[in-house]
């Protein structure tokens, strides 16, 4: 790893307090950009670690939710006698009223809470409602026709407004080629390997909630608006938890059922959902379909992009996504609709809108290139923005191909003999990341301990381990000499982990929290010393004079100068240690058995900048699996719907396919380290391009091109058959 | 997601999971499956019936005898989880397709969420949480801590059971023979990469 270059003020300097210059990210970490373990590692591999689901408190009883299943319905009556009278009932709600619609297939109607959750479903099976089910579009393309029943009152769809810049028609008459086609990516699911809910336990009026959630304040803030009481009577913890990738920032229908159901029975209630309800009921990644006009002038050169986009995002929920993507085009047209469905809501999905983006914008990037014959990577290089530091693709494109042995592409259509053909693809990837808002608090006590108190949460990213390093870099103590305590709104507020922000937004209050309890123990330092306290630094677990390692103290020694009083300082984010903005690109190989109409991915190049690199270790692994969840949104997942009865037909796991093991490529991870710019996040951009370079992969592979996900083998096998028809012309 | 190709028939036949077995098996031959294994269990338990209500259940786990009053129509992991507050191992899907509950039983990995607790009586059941040694971690946990083969960590307990399980019955596995041992387990986080790293190095290290 090359070494960091100094990074210290960043560029805006404006606007930046003393305090947050005082303590500008360290030129030469001793930390910060290494490898270190996940310090909850050992808790999770022994099965320690505490999920909301593992909670067990005494007394607790089991919840479980009725709902619709049927996409569109009205409720005529909801019967709970039978199930009050089940074995072990502690309590029912009806959670519609008489009279009122459900959307949905999953559509909440009732609950009920027994003292196992074998007896909560059996009651559940006894509460009784009526239907009278109505005219139900679930499909979006049934949807989107004039005749069709309507979702929502004022038609199926909403928006349609045009964005226009440039001279559009000026654009086409520069082109020298024009490609026009339709481009689509499905919906899929966030499939969460913890399933959405919780634990409720209410102590007089005060409500302590154990939540599968991405944001410990927002579940605390949306509980208490829901349920009708301060938000300060509710404490929210959620130590681990099982994967939210953009579900779980919401109570949700089963955390306002847990509490009211436990307030009901007057014991603790977990409500964990199934695997179908979690399908159905907690959100989703938007379906996005593109008409899309492109042209390219003779010398490869975008000319004119002009695109109408619609795409469903459930019952009321909009599903508008980036178009075109990251590339230049000089004019354009876009307009976008979203389309009303009777399918559960959209949530946010890991990069929001940007897979599909890209997937679409990709794929014609290739088709264009091609008529033009020119290099895809030069195409795209020639038509991406100038450089910048959040806009690197040519300089990536260039190093990433060189690295992938992007000279070894052979032109579209692979023309080797036997049924496996192999193809080169490649896409590219932005995100904003950043954030603001986080704060912490640093607590140092006289034996020497130290305590990094954050209401932040560690979705699996490794959050914890993260904090820890920040606050060991400051202080120049091991990573192991901070105790981590995050997961619960008894510590300084922060936001939700979600669109890559809580590096960027925690990380900076931490280092300043740290510093000043830093400054708090050179205070009493400096006279033991007899020295100004400004000429202390720490560092290898001492406080000593800047360098003179010689006149100093151990940490220890330091801490046991504060007597009784413990040092505590809290520290909003504060702006300058923290930028937005990245960019990367991505390479695949795939292979094709053109018999079959299987694809497999063979290896994956990542190249992803993130601002300050904090743990290389855990960056890396958000690559590995940003890249994997592209290829199961390429290759596997599909929330298929039935045509007629508009119930889904895989909402479990092994219908719903997902990659194993063997389906795994290899993936070679290159990190860009941009420590100027402070710490920006790498959640999602990792798994914004995976799909659309592996799309791009088999195209060049087979000479078919296929512009809809997933590529099932019977998409592949029909696109080779029309191929095929159209006399290898591709 | 094609059929894999069985390096292992000279050696032994694989565990077949219940992921691969879907993969391969065709509806037809699925029904007839099922239809066996009930008829096996028919022969061998005879007429007794056994339920509704609740059944004294005893079981081993990781060396200790547990005593439960469950429904015969609990799951080993819910009556692990739920009666014995043994929550290492993980609920995913409940029907035999993600691995998080994958426990060992009599030196065999099954899906504990698609095992009754009756089943398993005179069994000798190994769960995540009874596989470190105190405070010292299993060769193949320290190996998933070192190559940081766990993000958010549900799925990790029945992919380190899974990984020991495999690792004790082929020892001198292939590569390609590992990767098809570990197809029963998803990771959604999307460790794979790691984890194959971490089983790589843990295989051929020896306990203690």
């Amino acid at each position: 790893m090359a070494e960091p270059q100094a990074p210290q003020i960043p560029q805006n300097a404006q606007g930046i307090s003393d305090l947050a210059k005082r303590w500008a990210w360290p030129a030469r970490p001793a930390l910060l950009g290494t490898s270190v373990k996940r310090l909850d590692g050992p808790d999770k591999v022994t099965g320690r670690a505490k999920y909301t689901f593992d909670v067990n408190r005494p007394g607790m009883i089991y919840g479980r939710m009725v709902r619709s299943p049927y996409p569109h319905a009205r409720i005529v009556s909801i019967d709970l006698s039978d199930a009050q009278k089940a074995p072990g009932v502690k309590a029912a709600l009806p959670l519609k009223e008489v009279g009122a619609e459900v959307m949905y297939q999953g559509d909440p109607v009732a609950a009920v809470a027994s003292d196992t959750e074998e007896r909560a479903r059996d009651a559940a099976r006894l509460i009784k409602v009526q239907y009278e089910v109505l005219p139900q579009v679930a499909l979006m393309d049934r949807a989107i026709a004039t005749d069709a029943p309507q979702v929502f009152t004022g038609g199926n769809t909403r928006g349609g407004q045009a964005q226009e810049n440039g001279d559009l028609d000026a654009g086409f008459k520069q082109a020298s080629h024009v490609i026009e086609q339709t481009y689509s990516t499905h919906v899929i699911t966030h499939v969460c390997m913890e399933t959405h809910g919780a634990v409720c336990e209410w102590e007089g009026n005060k409500l302590t909630v154990w939540s599968s959630t991405q944001g410990v304040f927002g579940i605390a803030q949306q509980m208490a608006q829901a349920i009708g009481i301060p938000q300060t009577d509710i404490r929210v913890i959620t130590q681990y938890m099982g994967g939210g990738f953009g579900s779980k920032t919401q109570v949700g229908s089963e955390g306002i059922t847990c509490a009211k159901l436990a307030k009901a029975a007057g014991v603790p209630v977990k409500l964990m959902l199934d695997r179908k309800e979690e399908h159905l009921d907690t959100g989703n990644r938007p379906s996005a379909t593109a008409r899309i006009k492109a042209g390219v002038s003779a010398d490869g050169r975008l000319t004119a992009f002009d695109g109408e986009s619609w795409g469903t995002g459930g019952a009321g929920a909009g599903a508008n996504f980036p178009l075109p993507y990251i590339y230049d085009f000089p004019s354009r047209r876009r307009t976008h609709k979203d389309v009303y469905t009777n399918t559960g809501q959209q949530r946010p999905m890991r990069a929001p809108g940007h897979p599909q983006g890209s997937f679409l914008t990709e794929i014609l990037m290739d088709e264009l290139a091609d008529s033009v014959n020119m290099d895809p990577v030069q195409f795209r290089i020639k038509n991406s923005p100038p450089l910048a530091p959040n806009a690197m693709w040519r300089s990536y494109f260039d190093e990433a191909a060189k690295l992938f042995g992007w000279d070894k592409r052979h032109p579209t259509s692979d023309r080797t003999a036997g049924p496996i053909k192999t193809g080169f693809g490649c896409a590219a990837n932005q995100w904003g990341g950043g954030g603001r808002g986080g704060s912490a608090r640093c607590e140092i006590t006289p034996d020497g301990a130290v305590a990094i108190k954050a209401g932040t949460q560690d979705i699996g990213t490794g959050t914890r381990t993260i904090v820890a390093m920040v606050a060991a870099e400051t202080l120049g103590l091991p990573v192991g000499a901070v105790t981590p305590m995050i997961g619960d709104t008894m510590y300084p507020a922060c936001g939700a982990s979600g669109g890559s922000t809580t590096a960027a937004s925690v990380m900076p209050a931490i280092r300043l929290a740290a510093g000043q309890a830093l400054d708090a123990l050179c205070a009493k330092v400096a006279p033991a010393l007899a020295v100004d306290a400004s000429t202390l630094v720490a560092s290898n677990g001492r406080i000593q004079v800047r360098n003179n390692p010689s006149k100093g103290m151990a940490w220890k020694d330091a801490c046991r100068l504060l007597g009784t009083e413990m040092i505590a300082m809290d520290a909003p984010w504060q702006n300058g240690l923290s930028s937005t903005g990245t960019s990367g690109v991505q390479f695949a190989e795939v292979s094709v058995d053109v018999e079959t109409g299987i694809v497999k991915v063979k290896r994956v190049l990542v190249m992803q900048d993130c601002g300050l690199l904090v743990d290389k270790l855990t960056a890396e692994s958000q690559c590995y699996g940003g890249v994997i969840g592209s290829l199961n949104f390429a290759l596997y997942e599909d929330r298929i719907l039935d045509r007629n009865t508009g119930q889904m037909v895989n909402p479990n796991m092994e219908w719903y396919l997902l990659a194993g093991m063997s389906d795994i490529p290899q993936i070679e991870v290159h990190i860009k380290q941009q420590p100027e710019r402070g710490v920006i996040g790498i959640g999602e951009p990792p798994t914004v391009s995976t799909a659309a370079a592996i799309a791009c992969a088999v195209r060049n592979a087979t000479g078919a091109t296929i512009r809809r996900l997933p590529l099932t083998p019977q998409t592949v096998l029909e696109a080779l058959s029309a191929a095929q028809k159209e006399g290898g012309t591709r | 997601m094609k059929p894999k190709d069985d390096n292992s028939k000279k050696e032994e036949t694989f565990n077949v999971t219940r992921r691969d077995f879907l993969k391969s098996a065709s509806v037809g031959s699925l029904v007839t499956a099922v239809a066996s294994v009930a008829e096996v269990e028919a022969q061998t338990q005879g007429p007794q019936v056994i339920g509704p209500g609740e059944v004294p259940v005893q079981l081993n786990v990781n060396g200790k005898r547990i005593d439960l009053r469950i429904e015969p129509r609990v799951t080993l992991l819910d009556a692990l989880r739920m009666r014995a507050d043994l929550t290492g191992n993980k609920r995913g899907c409940d029907r035999g397709a993600c691995g998080a509950c994958t426990m060992i039983v009599d030196g065999r990995t099954v899906y504990s969420c698609s095992t009754l607790a009756i089943e398993v009586q005179g069994k000798k059941i190994r769960t995540v949480d009874g596989l470190a040694d105190g405070s010292k971690l299993h060769p193949v946990q320290q190996a998933f801590c070192d190559a940081d083969a766990l993000m958010c960590g549900f799925c990790t307990p029945g992919f380190v059971m899974a990984t020991v399980g495999f690792l004790e019955r082929y020892p001198t596995a292939t590569q390609e023979q590992l990767r098809k041992g570990l197809d029963g387990n998803i990771c959604r986080c999307g460790t794979f990469n790691r984890v194959f790293e971490a089983a790589m190095k843990a295989k051929g290290v020896s306990r203690g």
